[in-house]
């Protein structure tokens, strides 16, 4: 540092080559302060992620935002609030504490090594001046006295040694230092195991109506998630058929509680390798089937209602269960019909499905309760070109830019509602729709994270680790004997020497007075 | 269908609660109130015994001999007077806890399934550890001048949780029918209770420091509390407990999330607010263990990682959207 001593010559300053500078770099970064500050950056940088959308969590609710916000949506999606977790800032936050983390737990380690092999060191001269003492007169000779105190602390799991004829040195609470270093070897595990599920995992989300069978290819997934090393064209090749899915849901109790859920199961017959004996199954929340290493989950259900459509001629052109997908916790449900097949046009249909249809429409089509006690649709009619310039598009919507609408007579757009068993004449000979029935579809999701097992073993370590490190104390307890003027009685002080505040060392000194006392 | 019967005198018994609770809390403010300005004298000569005291050597048959009160010893002697308001206080605070647990068991029994499903049932249940917590350890510990700090949070949050978390009894939704509402949940709200402690006893360390560093010219109640280095010693225990309990809370979620969600990890809000409340208390924990820093300033980190629990419990519940939709509150 410069000084503002004029009377002195300049100080030279020590000039750091490369090795010095690296060197530095290497202290400033594993020292606690260092470590300190970027926990405390580390839960602020994670805090965004919350209050903004995430793109890993809901893609549409970023687009929803971006197109609401168009000044500060830009400039946030550039400095990564929709991805915070895998944003340059957040990564280098933890990275340099990873680093921190190495740089703190390798020389510890070694130190501990060594520490874990060596002696308790030799008594100080004068126990008195430790953090606590006893002393006592023991019935018996300076040597019954030594062997008694080392006897009494080695039942107390201490590490015990006599340098000499005088004194007793022993130490405790190993474990402590054990503990800490596995907490923080632990969390870097637990970055590791993350990192393996990510690399080398994948998922794959599927809906399946009921009576429908599915066989897991690449192909067949509805999306599908691969880890950047993960190995798609080599799927574990299950399959899964969904014989029914029910649901059941809230009507006894009012309030905010009338309509929610209350079981979701999903009855299926699975196979595991091309061929495999087929056998049954139920998934539901919190019962994952595994199949093939693969977990396999219910996390999503609805309705697909049996529509069939006709031609003028009563030729039927489409004929299948339809999924719709619930928008909110009543399932009013949305979804497309596409019927390629229609000639002159291409036929579709979009609109609502209504599990409990409120019958007025006062609020547009809306449904009451989430389970099927009055399902209906309500579908507008478009006839077109269903996919223009053969860009892929979800099959739950329509791509309507070379649709036209059919309206009514009056100009209005035609919205037809259907009831089970219902059909509709379309206008100019266009054909019919028939809505038949309503069946159930299950959500499922695969997944296998071959990281989660080494996480989940590193996250048991952290937490042992952290309850050792944390209560068990580091101990240092020393004894001196001294011959009484009394020949056949001994003079005995004990010190005890604690690394960090512990209460619970004067209780372990009265404990070895009182054995001392009492023994023999 | 829960029984409307047994739901009715689950109410009832918490809202005797809250009445018991409210006089308690009224008397262990007036202990408090009793013990501030009296006898200046004999409080100035017992602190001068007890820095001669200070670094001695084990006395007979004291546990702990290094002439500091042991942690959460008040300093003085109350007056009688003093000391049979606070008893009448704590029996109280014993009969609304005892009151509290039993409208979270008759809760319980009224739905058939464990009674924390919901931000009404986990406040309750919170509180009744909190309460039952204290109150177990207060006498031993001569914690009557904690009382105020402890019911009085904990009749805040029951009011808050009657009337504007209020959830009907009912049955779970399928993702909470697991064996880990009992793990997690039940971890969690405990973790939240010793917090809360911690958190009082940490505020009242601050106001204590201060004016051990400057004698204030009118003494009241804060000059009869433990020495502030004894109740930093105590918040930091509190914290230390909570801490673990939220390792294990965030890593009990991380299962159940894996079980129920197919991922153990996905930045919910929840989960964010999980790890930040981990990451603050873990940063005082190093703050705390570092020679140079002071214990005030580590406190500060800790306060910080309570207003997050509080921020978790309230905010993150109500306002942001995601998979730990479970509030029961539309």
């Amino acid at each position: 540092m410069a000084t503002q001593t004029p009377a002195r010559a300049p100080v030279t300053q020590p000039r750091l080559g490369p090795v010095g500078w690296a060197r530095w770099v290497w202290r400033s970064l594993t020292s606690m302060r260092t470590a300190l500050f970027l926990l405390l950056l580390l839960s602020v940088a994670a805090v965004p992620g919350s209050i903004f959308p995430q793109r890993s969590i809901d893609a549409a609710k970023v687009a929803d935002f971006l197109a609401s916000n168009p000044t500060v949506g830009p400039w946030l999606d550039r400095l990564g609030f929709f991805d915070v977790y895998s944003s340059v800032w957040f990564s280098a936050i933890y990275l340099l504490l990873v680093v921190s983390l190495v740089g703190c737990i390798v020389p510890r380690s070694r130190l501990h090594w060594h520490t874990l092999r060596a002696r308790p060191p030799r008594a100080p001269r004068n126990l008195t001046r430790l953090d606590q003492y006893i002393e006592l007169t023991y019935a018996g000779d300076a040597a019954a006295a030594r062997s008694a105190a080392a006897e009494a602390l080695r039942r107390k799991r201490f590490r015990v040694i006599s340098h000499d004829d005088e004194t007793v040195s022993a130490e405790s609470g190993y474990l402590r230092e054990t503990g800490n270093l596995a907490f923080h070897i632990g969390l870097c595990v637990v970055i590791i195991g993350v990192a393996i599920g990510h690399l080398f995992g994948w998922r794959g989300d599927v809906i399946v109506t009921e009576g429908e069978t599915f066989s897991s290819t690449l192909s067949s997934y509805d999306s599908f998630l691969p880890g950047p090393m993960a190995d798609p064209e080599n799927l574990p090749p299950f399959t899964i058929g969904l014989q029914s899915m029910s649901a059941t849901f809230e009507d006894q109790v009012g309030g905010a509680q009338f309509g929610a859920p209350r079981s979701f199961t999903a009855d299926v017959t699975t196979t595991e390798r091309s061929g495999g004996p087929a056998s049954q199954a139920q998934i539901s929340p919190n019962h994952p089937v595994t199949l093939d290493g693969a977990d396999v989950f219910l996390l999503g259900n609805g309705y697909a209602p049996i529509v069939t459509v006709r031609d003028g001629s009563g030729a039927v052109l489409y004929q299948q269960a339809t999924p719709f997908l619930a928008q909110d916790n009543v399932y009013t449900s949305v979804g497309a019909i596409k019927v390629g097949a229609a000639r002159p046009k291409a036929l579709a249909f979009s609109g609502f499905f209504l599990p409990t249809a409120e019958p007025t429409y006062a609020n547009g089509p809306a449904s009451l309760f989430p389970d099927d006690r009055n399902p209906e649709l309500a579908l507008s009619v478009w006839e077109g070109d269903l996919y223009p310039g053969d860009r892929p598009q979800s099959v739950y919507t329509l791509d309507t830019t070379d649709l036209t609408q059919l309206t009514k007579a009056d100009g209005t757009p035609l919205l037809i509602r259907l009831q089970p068993g219902q059909s509709y004449e379309l206008p100019g000979g266009r054909g019919s729709i028939t809505f038949d029935s309503v069946e159930r579809f299950a959500g499922l999701s695969a997944r296998v994270d071959p990281g989660k097992e080494l996480t989940l073993l590193a996250a048991i370590a952290t937490i042992l680790g952290l309850v050792a490190s944390l209560l068990v104390r580091r101990r240092r307890v020393f004894v001196r004997v001294r011959a009484a003027e009394d020949p056949s009685r001994t003079l005995v002080t004990i010190g005890g020497l604690a690394k960090t505040s512990d209460p619970g060392l004067g209780a372990v000194l009265a404990g070895l007075r009182d054995e001392l006392s009492t023994g023999r | 269908m829960p029984s409307a019967d047994l739901v009715g005198y689950s109410n009832l018994a918490l809202y005797s609660a809250m009445g018991v609770f409210t006089v308690s809390m009224l008397l262990f403010a007036t202990y408090l109130a009793a013990l501030g300005p009296v006898r200046n004298e004999r409080a100035s000569s017992l602190r001068d015994r007890e820095l001669v005291g200070a670094g001695g050597a084990v006395r007979d048959g004291g546990e702990a001999g290094t002439g500091i009160p042991a942690p959460g010893q008040a300093v003085e002697e109350p007056s009688p007077r003093a000391r049979k308001t606070a008893n009448i206080a704590l029996s109280l605070a014993w009969l609304g806890s005892l009151l509290l647990v039993a409208s979270v068991v008759l809760r319980g029994v009224a739905v058939m399934r464990p009674p924390w499903g919901n931000m009404f049932e986990f406040a309750t249940a919170g509180c009744a550890v909190a309460a039952l917590g204290y109150c177990a350890v207060a006498r031993r510990r001569h914690w009557e001048w904690l009382g105020l700090f402890v019911i009085g949070p904990v009749l805040l949050t029951l009011g808050l949780s009657m009337f504007a978390f209020y959830t009907e009894a009912a049955e779970l939704v399928p993702a909470l029918k697991s064996v880990w509402l009992t793990i997690h949940v039940v971890v969690a709200f405990l973790a939240v209770a010793v917090f809360t402690i911690g958190f009082s006893i940490g505020i009242l360390y601050l106001v204590k420091r201060r004016r051990e560093e400057r004698p204030p010219a009118r003494r009241n109640f804060v000059e009869s509390l433990p020495a502030a280095a004894s109740l930093e010693r105590t918040a930091y225990g509190l914290n230390m407990v909570g801490f673990i309990l939220w390792t294990f809370t965030l890593v009990a979620g991380a299962i159940w999330a894996q079980k129920a969600w197919s991922s153990y990890w996905t930045w919910d809000p929840k989960e964010v607010w999980t790890f930040v409340i981990w990451v603050v208390y873990a940063a005082y924990m190093h703050a705390r263990a570092t020679a140079g820093w002071e214990p005030r300033r580590a406190m500060w980190i800790a306060l910080v990682g309570y207003v997050c629990v509080l921020l978790n419990f309230t905010v993150v519940n109500l306002f942001f959207t995601g998979m730990h939709a479970y509030s029961g509150l539309k």
